[in-house]
């Protein structure tokens, strides 16, 4: 027999693997460790699939996971490889053997499609996994490291992702505090290219609310600071304008969105100042975002029309809303994603050839 | 009538849009609106073949009574909510336009106040005096209905309790654009039907109810027009929910206490 029919046979026989590590039993200081670079990935795409004896090979590299995916002949040599390829590529002495997981056939595709649909991440139902998931599967894909079983893994795994987003509420409402912020601000404002936002008060918190405003069009920050080198340092970082401590009010009136975090032990905003701002800056809605703690705004302005006001833990409560909603939706999901997978390892057993008695040896078991 | 049937079928048609579209609103999960729109849009061809069977019978434009005014003030509603919906990306407002024009037909179509008869020429003049002024009316319950999402949207910002209606409805800001838009166009239209009125020649006396009634209406929305730009925006949609509110429970009586608005044949 050839050597190229030799492979074809071992390509057909092939079944789909994945292993790796994630944030669930890895800690981020081992992570940190094996973590592949962009411009690493292309090399060591090459070195694993050789390594761990794959016809197919994608990597996957994010912060929450280190993963691969492939198709072989031989699951056991490619487990017991992983590890190794992890030392020698990133040189470093950690046993990675205990903490690696792999899964076959089915339990592969159904955690394929369950990270895809963003079930297996940190924060249930974020769908910045998808992105990478397709980064990934395209730089093997350009590099020449997929074929049939992998190509239609990945397409079908995204095609999974877009069921369970449309079908189910597990992407719904945000989970983080900045992005309940902008989700409010995009609620109250539609678009966000036409607001402008004030930070009052340096603080992480309002400068990572700063950031998500920005990163969701809105074109300008003012910055204002007791201290007026931090408010320029603050603004240099976002790109925007720091102003006098004693003159912020003036600047309000043309602003739409206000984040504040300063330590002042009082009111910094009271329902007088802000009735006299009002009455300058006419009718435009305003948002207010109190992430200080003793808060900065009186609550009582939340009364006043066209006005909307939050602190933080109106932000907190719906953020962890949020997230209890989407954690209620997991099942929906699995459920959504059972007839993908189902499909998936039918058009695999007819490539495979495969009848029902060799499913075991194959791992091409439906579920 | 042989014509009620059609009026009837499409009145089904907007139960089922209207159940569809508080299904889509309340849903945890993403639901498209396109059978809301879909299911008004089959239900305004049935409507609209009514108006057209009825105006072919009794050869005039079908507003001659009570029954038909109803019905083309609320095919005048879905109307504007098939101009202003897509255009405006607000399709979910099928789901507040839908039950409202459901409860207008089915009142028409229950009540005995379908009373077709022989009718004198009535004059285009007149026809499209009355005809504007309902078309202005059906725009102004378009806007009182995006009043209607506005304040739900508001009063959850405000106390801070977002339901999945949160997500569904659209975001406060078109909403209040969309609503002011809308106004002034129904108000355009509404008073120009108004003006048009006051050049036709009039055999009785001046309908005195029906001229201070429809003075009412055109200055309580003249004022919230001029009041567009120092209102709050609170305030502008429950006035213009309010005034349409107004308009809906007096529209009844004034039409039935009216004499010049009333034909010869007594509808």
């Amino acid at each position: 027999m050839s050597s190229r029919m030799e492979a074809r046979m071992a390509t057909m026989s092939a079944q789909v693997i994945c292993g790796g590590l994630t944030f669930e039993k890895t800690p981020v200081e081992l992570r940190e460790k094996v973590a592949f670079n962009d411009s690493q990935l292309p090399e060591a795409l090459g070195r694993m699939r050789e390594m761990l004896g794959l016809h197919e090979a994608v990597l996957v590299s994010t912060c929450n996971r280190v993963e691969y995916f492939g198709a072989t002949a031989r699951p056991e040599v490619a487990a017991a490889a992983w590890p190794d390829f992890l030392r020698r590529f990133h040189q470093v002495p950690d046993d990675f053997s205990l903490l690696s997981f792999q899964l076959g056939g089915t339990s592969c595709v159904e955690h394929l499609f369950s990270v895809a649909s963003g079930l297996k991440s940190m924060v249930v139902g974020e769908t910045e996994v998808l992105g990478q998931l397709k980064e990934a599967y395209d730089l093997a894909r350009v590099n020449g490291q997929t074929g049939k079983w992998l190509n239609r893994l990945f397409q079908s795994s995204f095609a999974a992702a877009k069921s369970v987003r449309s079908g189910t509420g597990i992407t719904r409402g945000s989970v983080s505090v900045g992005s309940v912020a902008v989700e409010l601000a995009e609620k109250i404002f539609g678009d966000l290219h036409a607001c402008h936002a004030m930070v009052i008060g340096a603080g992480d918190t309002s400068e990572r609310t700063a950031r998500s405003l920005l990163s969701r069009g809105v074109p300008s920050i003012l910055v204002a600071n007791r201290t007026y080198d931090r408010a320029q340092a603050l603004a240099a970082q976002l790109g925007g304008e720091a102003v006098h401590w004693e003159g912020w009010e003036d600047h309000a009136i043309d602003v739409d969105i206000m984040i504040s975090s300063t330590s002042a032990p009082h009111y910094v905003l009271t329902s007088e100042k802000l009735e006299g701002l009002l009455k300058r800056r006419g009718r435009r809605p305003l948002f207010l975002i109190d992430l200080a703690v003793p808060r900065d705004f009186e609550p009582s302005i939340n009364l006043f029309d066209d006005v909307y006001l939050y602190d933080i833990d109106d932000l907190q409560s719906i953020a962890q809303a949020h997230l209890c909603e989407r954690q209620l939706e997991i099942v929906r999901s699995v459920e959504i994603l059972k007839p993908h997978v189902a499909r998936y390892m039918e058009w695999a057993q007819r490539q495979a050839g495969v009848t029902g008695a060799d499913d075991a040896r194959t791992g091409l078991t439906l579920a | 009538m042989h014509d009620r049937f059609w009026l009837f079928l499409a009145t089904l048609g907007y139960l089922a849009s209207a159940g569809w579209g508080l299904y889509a609103l309340g849903s945890r999960r993403p639901v498209s609106n396109r059978w809301t729109i879909l299911l008004i849009g089959a239900a305004f061809v049935l409507h609209t073949l009514f108006l057209h069977q009825r105006g072919e019978s009794i050869r005039h434009c079908p507003i001659t009574n009570l029954f038909e005014t109803l019905a083309f003030l609320s095919w005048s509603l879905v109307l504007t909510y098939l101009v202003v919906g897509p255009a405006y990306r607000m399709s979910i407002l099928g789901a507040f336009t839908a039950p409202v024009v459901f409860l207008i037909n089915f009142f028409a179509l229950t009540a005995p106040i379908d009373s077709p008869g022989t009718l004198p020429p009535l004059g285009w003049q007149l026809e499209l005096h009355a005809s504007l002024a309902l078309l202005g009316l059906g725009v102004l319950g378009v806007a009182a209905l995006a009043g209607v999402a506005y304040l739900i949207q508001e009063r959850q910002l405000k106390r801070r309790e977002l339901t999945p209606w949160f997500y569904s409805l659209p975001n406060v800001g078109p909403l209040e654009q969309v609503q002011h838009r809308v106004l002034v166009m129904g108000f355009v239209i509404f008073s120009a039907g108004a003006v048009l009125g006051f050049f036709i020649p009039h055999q009785n006396t001046e309908d005195w109810v029906k001229i201070a009634w429809s003075g009412v209406v055109w200055s309580l929305y003249a004022a919230l027009i001029v009041g567009l730009g120092r209102l709050s925006h609170k305030k502008t949609a429950l006035l213009s929910v309010g005034g349409y509110i107004f308009i809906l429970l007096t529209f009844w009586g004034i039409n039935s206490l009216s004499e010049a608005h009333v034909f010869p044949h007594g509808g």
